[in-house]
């Protein structure tokens, strides 16, 4: 569609008859503030959306000055077109009538539509109908653009879905995935009433549904704070970014903040190895025990005393009963009659290394296979063997000397705490040690909280070192450490919620196998088939959604950095990229800029604008592809930041595109100081268009005295 | 090709069906009217579902709903 004249009649500085005969391709209208460019946008805008109230505020003034009292005259916008090979004539207007001087009142606003076919004949129309069949209001929303400020279509939530619905295919699955959930939850429901009849599992399965709607909750809510938390993340980063924005040495910056980051995390590592928790330790079962040695001393040598007395009264005993097993042994063995070792010193495992080293380890001394040392161990070895032997089933009338061997177990006793001994000192020491652990700790953390503020002080230097005033600074440094603080908990937040639903994912998934697991036991097997395809197709659906989302989302992204890196040509642009945020019920996307990977929070105006109409001409684009036809697109000063050499750059390349384009800029005047004349400058002959006007207000006129205001057309 | 094609042709390139149920690409229907005849049951629902949403007719919740499960049910 295109449009080729828009014709403006007394509405505002349009005095009288305006003609605006337009070109196919790139059209330039010029013109300084206040001289009729934006009254020409807006003009276009009440056409196509202009409300049927405060009429009187729209028209002429001067035509209104030079209309006798009770006379009328017609205000009027009207606008032709050319589609499919023919022509359409959409006008809206309104009588206006003088009632007094500066006063007049109006009629209600028509709309009236000819069209008009390739032989050249005319058929009126409804002039609405006529507007909203060739230049549909969904795309009308993306053609007309007032100011830089209004580029940023991202900024409302709404601005995807329309697109969505206009360019995407997306927009056909959404039922589908809708569906889909109906569909599946109903055969759960199936599959649950058929489970429930079963008896023997009610009890357990109604504490699994309700687990798993409780996990669900849960998840739910984390995923909330999850999203908010993410949202936070990326203020706060981009705060900073502004922040730093002000910071003339940044790489210095970002060095000190990483090593801040560095220290920062080294501290709380430590602070996490320090355990101060004594209490433990104190509590101990063991620790009542520190004072035990000297007690043990004590009982040793007693135990020690009661087992000799023992052996001497066993070995009398033995004497008398005439045992001469015992008696020999004894006597033959030892020295000087002295009273022998219990059986069991030293032990079995002892005896039998010493045999099998042959070495006596309690001399030091060799006892070769053989010697006298090696048989002396080897009895003592075989006596002790004999002593473990029961002897219930011997023959023995006689009463034993001693009934139990309570002597025995206490030696037992001894030497077990003996053991003990060494874990009992320990504790002291385990407990010294950890004082001391815990001191060198704390002395790792002065010294790096001292090395820490050493480096903040220093970020504070680079960041006083900044390009904006005191006040704002000071504000700025206040914010920053506090933000730094911030983003710390936040990253660490995120951790744990991630974590959290890490956990509370597999926790439903275990409830979910367990709830599926009694299905399959208890329920009709056609009635869970049933449901876990229906699963399966909702999966389809929901996937193959996203896919087609994603689809859309990428399109869109390749071609509007096509146009973003054809803009800024030989300029840092880095990269819009678009990003799906699935919220609680809705998904929204999101723009931003970044350089490798990283946001890029404070883009200047310019690369902003560029950014902005590179994603409308992506737009714009797509819907040639989708609905097989080109619109115009009209902006009002959308390159208000560029400056007169990347503006010229930009109408350059705009002059490639397609669709027919209507710019309204200030640049290429120039105002002589001295006469006060006003004059194209020489550069604009550089720049490529296909047509170009000059609205400009008729010379002399009273800037006070809106009857002296009269915009006129120059076609250039 | 009528879009509900399109649209059933976008769900039958699902991994899924290749993965879990080991359909082999090239034996996969094509449009609607065919894969109304399949005899996999989950290519027929899906058909069924598209046909319900996207056909020349379509139905309201619950005959979707009776529709499909009452074949699946049938069909398992």
């Amino acid at each position: 569609m295109i449009i080729r004249k828009i014709q403006i009649d007394n509405y505002l500085c349009y005095y009288d008859t305006n003609t605006f005969e337009l070109s196919e391709g790139l059209n330039i209208i010029l013109g300084e503030n206040g001289e009729g460019k934006t009254k020409f946008f807006e003009s276009v805008d009440w056409l196509f959306n202009g409300e049927n109230r405060e009429l009187d505020m729209l028209v002429s003034a001067k035509k209104l000055n030079e209309t006798e009292i009770g006379d009328s005259f017609r205000v009027r916008v009207s606008m032709t077109v050319e589609q499919y090979g023919e022509k359409s004539i959409i006008t809206k207007s309104f009588l206006a009538k003088k009632e007094k001087a500066n006063e007049c009142s109006t009629s209600s606003f028509m709309i009236e539509g000819i069209s008009e076919n390739s032989s050249g004949e005319r058929t009126q129309v409804d002039g609405q109908a006529l507007l909203d069949r060739i230049f549909p209001f969904q795309i009308r929303k993306y053609s007309m653009f007032k100011g830089e400020a209004e580029l940023n279509i991202f900024e409302s939530d709404s601005a995807l879905a329309n697109l969505i619905n206009l360019f995407s295919e997306a927009k056909h699955y959404d039922k589908y995935s809708e569906k889909g959930a109906f569909l599946r939850e109903k055969a759960e429901k199936a599959v649950e009433d058929s489970s429930k009849l079963d008896r023997k599992n009610e009890a357990l399965y109604k504490k699994l549904e309700g687990d798993i709607i409780y996990l669900e909750r849960e998840k739910a809510k984390y995923l909330v704070h999850l999203n908010s938390t993410e949202e936070e993340i990326r203020k706060i980063e981009g705060n900073l970014q502004l922040a730093e924005s002000h910071v003339s040495n940044a790489d210095a910056l970002e060095t000190l903040n990483k090593r801040i980051k560095d220290i920062e995390e080294r501290i709380s590592y430590l602070t996490g190895r320090i355990d101060e928790n004594y209490t433990t330790s104190l509590f101990d079962e063991n620790w009542i025990l520190v004072n035990f040695e000297s007690f043990h001393k004590e009982f040793a040598e007693k135990v020690s005393a009661h087992s000799k007395t023992r052996r001497e009264l066993q070995s009398q005993f033995d004497e008398q009963k005439g045992i001469i097993k015992g008696e020999k042994k004894a006597k033959a063995e030892l020295l000087n009659n002295a009273i022998p070792l219990p059986n069991n010193i030293p032990s079995k495992a002892i005896m039998e290394e010493m045999l099998n080293d042959e070495i006596c380890k309690v001399c030091n001394r060799e006892a070769k296979k053989g010697s006298d040392a090696y048989e002396f161990m080897m009895k003592r070895l075989k006596t002790y063997l004999e002593s473990q032997v029961t002897e219930d089933n011997k023959p023995d009338k006689d009463e034993p000397l001693f009934k139990y061997d309570y002597t025995n177990r206490l030696d037992n006793l001894s030497i077990s705490h003996e053991d003990n001994l060494k874990n009992l000192r320990l504790i002291r020491t385990k407990i010294k040690e950890l004082f001391e652990f815990n001191d060198d700790r704390k002395k790792d953390i002065e010294e790096l909280n001292e090395q820490l503020e050493k480096e903040k002080t220093e970020r504070e230097k680079i960041l006083g070192n900044s390009s904006i005033g005191a006040e704002k600074l000071s504000d700025v440094l206040k914010n920053y450490n506090a933000w730094q603080r911030d983003l710390k908990n936040r990253n660490q937040d995120q951790v744990d919620y991630t974590t959290k639903l890490k956990s509370l994912e597999s926790e439903l998934k275990a409830k979910k196998e367990e709830k599926d697991k009694i299905d399959t036991s208890s329920a009709n097997s056609f009635l869970i088939k049933t449901r876990n395809i229906l699963r399966d197709i909702e999966t389809i659906f929901i996937d193959t959604k996203e896919k087609k989302f994603d689809e859309f989302i990428e399109k869109l992204q390749t071609k509007s950095n096509n146009f973003f890196k054809t803009i800024n040509i030989d300029a840092f642009t880095g990269t819009i990229v678009f990003t799906r945020r699935n919220k609680v019920n809705r998904t929204i996307v999101e723009v931003e800029l970044q350089e490798d990977g990283r946001t890029f929070y404070k883009p200047n105006q310019s690369l902003l604008t560029s950014m902005h109409i590179s994603i409308l001409f992506a737009i714009s684009e797509l819907a040639s592809e989708i609905k097989e036809e080109n619109f115009p697109m009209i902006f009002d000063a959308p390159t208000s930041s560029f400056g007169e050499n990347k503006t010229a750059q930009f109408l350059n390349l705009i002059f490639e595109t397609e669709n027919q384009k209507i710019l309204l800029i200030k640049d290429f005047l120039h105002t002589d100081k001295a006469t006060k004349t006003l004059s194209i400058k020489k550069e604009f002959e550089n720049v490529r268009r296909d047509k170009a006007f000059w609205v400009k207000l008729e010379r002399p006129f009273d800037p006070n005295n809106l009857k002296t205001i009269n915009s006129q057309v120059i076609t250039l | 090709m009528a879009r509900k094609d399109d649209i059933l042709k976008s769900f039958l390139t699902h991994e899924l069906l290749e993965n879990k149920y080991e359909f082999k690409k090239e034996e996969l229907p094509t449009t609607v009217r065919e894969s109304l005849n399949s005899d996999k049951p989950i290519i027929k629902a899906i058909a069924l579902i598209v046909e319900g949403l996207d056909g020349t007719s379509p139905v309201t919740d619950s005959v979707l709903r009776n529709q499909v499960t009452q074949f699946l049910n049938e069909a398992l």
